[in-house]
C-alpha cells in the first residue's frame, strides 16, 4: 500500500522535501514507516526522539497499524504563542 | 460555551477584539492575554518571527482544547486568534480571551489553554534575523 507522508517545519530542510511516498505492506505500523523513512532521511534519525507523528489530524503513536489512503505528518515539537 | 477560532496572517487588532465581546450580567471575569513577538531570540537580534501552521490539524487540535476547556470550567466563550506568517517584533502573534463567572476559573482557563496549544497544536516559528524596528 501507498502511504503519503509530510514533513512539516524545519523537517522539511532536513530532507530537503515536503512530502514523500513510501510503499509498505499490509499491517505495517509507523514504526516501519519510521525506519524506512530514516533509512532514505538520514538526518531525520537525530530528531527521532522528539519526532511527532499524526495520521490525518490526530496524533498517533509508532505501534499504529497504517491504512491504505492514511496521510502521516511528520514533525519537531510544536512552537505556537 | 461560545467559541471563535481565528488562524490568519491579518495583524491582531485588540482594540476591535475587545468591542466585539458580548457582554453578560452572569459573568464576572474577562482575561486576556496578548503574545508579543519579542526582538530577540537566543539572545540574537531578530527582526519577526515566521509561523507556520498545519491548518486542518491546528483548528481540530484547538477545537479539542475548547472542548475539555468547557468540560473543566464553567466558562461563557473563548476566542482566540493566531497570526500566521511572518509577524514583525512587537506585534502580537497571539489573543486569547476567556470570559467565565469568576476571575479564578478565567485566569485558570486562559493560562491552561495557552500551555496547552504550546503543547498539541501543529504551529512552528522560524526566526528571521536582522534588528527589530522601533513601534511608536
Amino acid at each position: 500500500m501507498q502511504i503519503r507522508v509530510q514533513f512539516w517545519s524545519y523537517f522539511k530542510e532536513l530532507t530537503g522535501c515536503a512530502q514523500a511516498t513510501e510503499e509498505l505492506v499490509e499491517k505495517a505500523t509507523i514504526a516501519d514507516l519510521l525506519q524506512r523513512l530514516h533509512a532514505r532521511f538520514p538526518k531525520l534519525v537525530s530528531m527521532q526522539n522528539s519526532t511527532l507523528i499524526a495520521v490525518g489530524v490526530e496524533y498517533q503513536g509508532r505501534d499504529y497499524v497504517l491504512k491504505a489512503g492514511d496521510e502521516v505528518s511528520l514533525f519537531p515539537p510544536v512552537q505556537g504563542g | 460555551m461560545h467559541r471563535s477560532l481565528t488562524i490568519s496572517a491579518a495583524p491582531i487588532d485588540e482594540a476591535d477584539l475587545v468591542a466585539a465581546r458580548a457582554s453578560s450580567t452572569t459573568m464576572g471575569a474577562a482575561v486576556y492575554f496578548s503574545g508579543i513577538v519579542r526582538g530577540s531570540e537566543d539572545a540574537q537580534p531578530i527582526s519577526a518571527l515566521e509561523y507556520e501552521c498545519f491548518r486542518p490539524m491546528a483548528e481540530h487540535q484547538f477545537h479539542r482544547l475548547f472542548d475539555e476547556l468547557e468540560c473543566r470550567w464553567p466558562i461563557a466563550s473563548v476566542r482566540l486568534v493566531h497570526r500566521i506568517g511572518v509577524v514583525k517584533a512587537g506585534e502580537a502573534s497571539l489573543w486569547v480571551e476567556i470570559v467565565a463567572p469568576h476571575r479564578g476559573e478565567a485566569f485558570a482557563a486562559c493560562q491552561w489553554l495557552i500551555d496547552e496549544m504550546k503543547r498539541v497544536v501543529p504551529i512552528w516559528k522560524k526566526p528571521l534575523p536582522g534588528q527589530p524596528v522601533p513601534r511608536h
